[in-house]
């Protein structure tokens, strides 16, 4: 019987966490990390939640394994039916729509994203781009965001790169500031906006600012590790918690649905070598 | 008779030839290129595309990959309004996509799904714009001038205009057509049906064409004839993406275009261009190139059950 589990494993069921029951989840393409989370809440603690998948837009699926793509037949099995592209966002327009994960090749301390481009205007790298990130980011209800990037690298100049950034060169996903400086709130959007943020080193929310805080700890990782690896000194909660180990028959289902160990191209050789111990 | 503001399209025979379709894009055309991600892109007519050496061209879409990759290594775009071009997290960023907004041959002005999907909307319903709450507060406004703010007359609260925006043509792969032009999509259609709507003007590629009775056993037109310009049957006209049910994506092709176009631009024009898209004559020639019958039934190996299927995607996807 197995004892451990993996980092992606504790992020998955992290991530997984953060969905109530009876909401619509829905999660955009790149991510079998957050593909696997909202399988896993349906089949456990939330299984009247309303399973949306990325890029077929399926109803509650039930694939036999994640695949390497999200627009892909196998992601679309079983589901009830494929939403038009339309009808996906005008649910998410009309208040609809709980939850959405949203990630980027920058964050900062409001919880904004970039996906566009480094450098802007100026642009040194065109990232792939949001999707549909820059609407849902403003109109779903609440959004996870997650990074398996968070350990900052050093460049072939020798400077360090952060993922998570004081200030991004591009709001691809609207957090709590905007571009111009201004609150969201005053923005009027249908969302509430960031609520955490799970990372391979720690767990975030936004405090009543809309600033990250850091929240807990992986059984390896400390808070200075974290804050090393920031652009920015994120505010931190009155007490720093251990992120818990997912229960056994979560981790005997994620392995069940990632046969084929998709969610392991998400994270950093490093990263997939580190395990933790299960509960009891 | 009155002439009606928007075209439509009743020729009773539209069968054209690959390489006729491909000639019917001009230079400087707007392209809302169908299908997404590694799923019924219409890969063959723009191959006959970049062998015509089409120039100029906008490209307008929600999620694609190999599609919009390809035609910025054929140097066949000016500029791009994609909201996500990559190869997600199994291959990474898109390399020919990237070097070419980098360098400025092709304009960025990356868009957003649903903005996408309202200015469709606008060009669908004959209206000069529509209205959105989201996006105020990112940075797409400083991209894209052309949009407005109101405020709303009967709420009072801010909303962003986005105006109109009609594709001169829409490029769909579907399964099944007939000689009309009626168009039969399987599985997610993603913004395929909107594209039509608003566009001037569509051409298909599909799998087969049928008699329009088999059409309707097979479920019906879900994009009727009038909207269609020109069909032509090709097959595994999206390849290397899947066209379910008749082939699954091409993890393999997809790895070795991938392998050639980070290696910089020269060795894709090499490995890839000369020998996938410009030296092959035409499309039967490029299917014996990537391997004829015999890819062919593995790609279509997936119908056999769910294991067949995830070995597909099995033998590099924990590399």
């Amino acid at each position: 019987m197995t004892q451990t589990c993996t980092l992606g494993e504790t992020m998955i069921a992290a991530l997984a966490r953060t969905i109530d029951d009876g909401t619509l989840v829905f999660h955009g393409f790149g991510s079998p990390l957050v593909q696997l989370a909202m399988h896993v809440a349906k089949r456990t603690h939330a299984p009247r939640m309303i399973l949306i998948a990325g890029a077929t837009y399926g109803v509650d699926p039930d694939p036999a394994f994640i695949a390497p793509t999200t627009n892909d037949w196998a992601m679309d099995r079983g589901a009830l039916c494929s939403l038009g592209i339309e009808e996906l966002f005008d649910l998410a327009a009309a208040g609809r729509m709980g939850r959405m994960f949203l990630s980027g090749l920058q964050i900062d301390r409001w919880g904004n994203c970039n996906v566009t481009a480094l450098g802007f205007p100026n642009v040194t790298m065109k990232l792939p781009g949001g999707g549909g990130g820059g609407n849902l980011s403003c109109d779903a209800g609440a959004i996870t965001l997650w990074t398996a990037a968070h350990r900052s690298t050093t460049d072939e100049r020798g400077r360090r790169r952060f993922r998570l950034v004081d200030k991004c060169d591009f709001i691809t996903n609207l957090g709590h500031r905007a571009e111009d400086g201004r609150a969201r709130r005053e923005l009027g959007h249908r969302g509430h906006g960031p609520q955490w943020l799970v990372t391979e080193l720690g767990l975030f929310d936004f405090d009543d600012e809309g600033h990250m805080r850091l929240r807990a700890v992986y059984p390896d990782t400390s808070a200075d590790e974290i804050m090393d690896n920031m652009g920015f000194a994120p505010r931190l909660a009155a007490t720093i918690d251990t992120i818990p180990p997912p229960e056994r028959r979560i981790v005997e289902l994620i392995r069940k649905l990632d046969s084929l160990g998709v969610h392991n191209k998400e994270l950093r050789a490093e990263d997939r070598r580190r395990v933790f111990p299960l509960a009891g | 008779m009155i002439s009606p503001a928007r075209p439509l399209y009743t020729d009773p025979d539209k069968r054209r030839s690959l390489d006729e379709l491909g000639a019917l894009v001009g230079d400087g055309a707007i392209v809302a290129v169908g299908g997404g991600l590694s799923s019924r892109e219409p890969m063959a007519l723009l191959r006959a595309m970049l062998r015509r050496g089409v120039k100029k061209l906008t490209v307008v879409g929600s999620a694609h990959g190999i599609d919009i990759d390809l035609l910025s290594a054929g140097g066949a775009l000016s500029r791009s309004l994609e909201s996500y071009v990559g190869f997600e997290q199994d291959f990474g960023m898109a390399p020919n996509y990237r070097r070419a907004l980098e360098s400025g041959a092709v304009e960025m002005n990356d868009s957003c799904c649903y903005t996408l999907v309202q200015q469709l909307r606008a060009a669908i319903q004959g209206l000069p714009f529509m209205p959105l709450r989201s996006m105020r507060g990112t940075s797409f406004p400083s991209l894209h001038p052309e949009y407005r703010r109101m405020i709303c007359p009967f709420t009072g609260e801010e909303l962003l205009l986005a105006p109109a925006l009609e594709p001169d043509v829409a490029l769909i792969h579907a399964q099944y057509a007939d000689i009309k032009g009626n168009l039969v999509i399987q599985g997610p259609p993603v913004a395929d049906l909107l594209f039509a709507r608003a566009s001037k003007s569509v051409l298909a590629t599909v799998e087969e064409i049928v008699p329009t009775e088999e059409l309707n056993k097979l479920g019906g037109a879900v994009v009727p004839y009038f909207y269609v310009t020109a069909v032509s049957e090709t097959k595994m006209g999206a390849h290397p993406t899947a066209c379910y049910p008749f082939y699954a994506y091409d993890r393999s092709h997809t790895a070795f275009y991938y392998e050639a176009a980070r290696k910089g631009p020269e060795i894709f024009a090499a490995e890839y261009l000369e020998v996938f898209v410009y030296d092959p004559a035409d499309h039967d020639a490029y299917l014996a190139r990537i391997g004829g019958e015999a890819t062919r039934a593995r790609l279509a190996a997936w119908r056999d059950g769910g294991d067949q299927w995830r070995r597909l995607y099995a033998d590099e996807a924990a590399r």
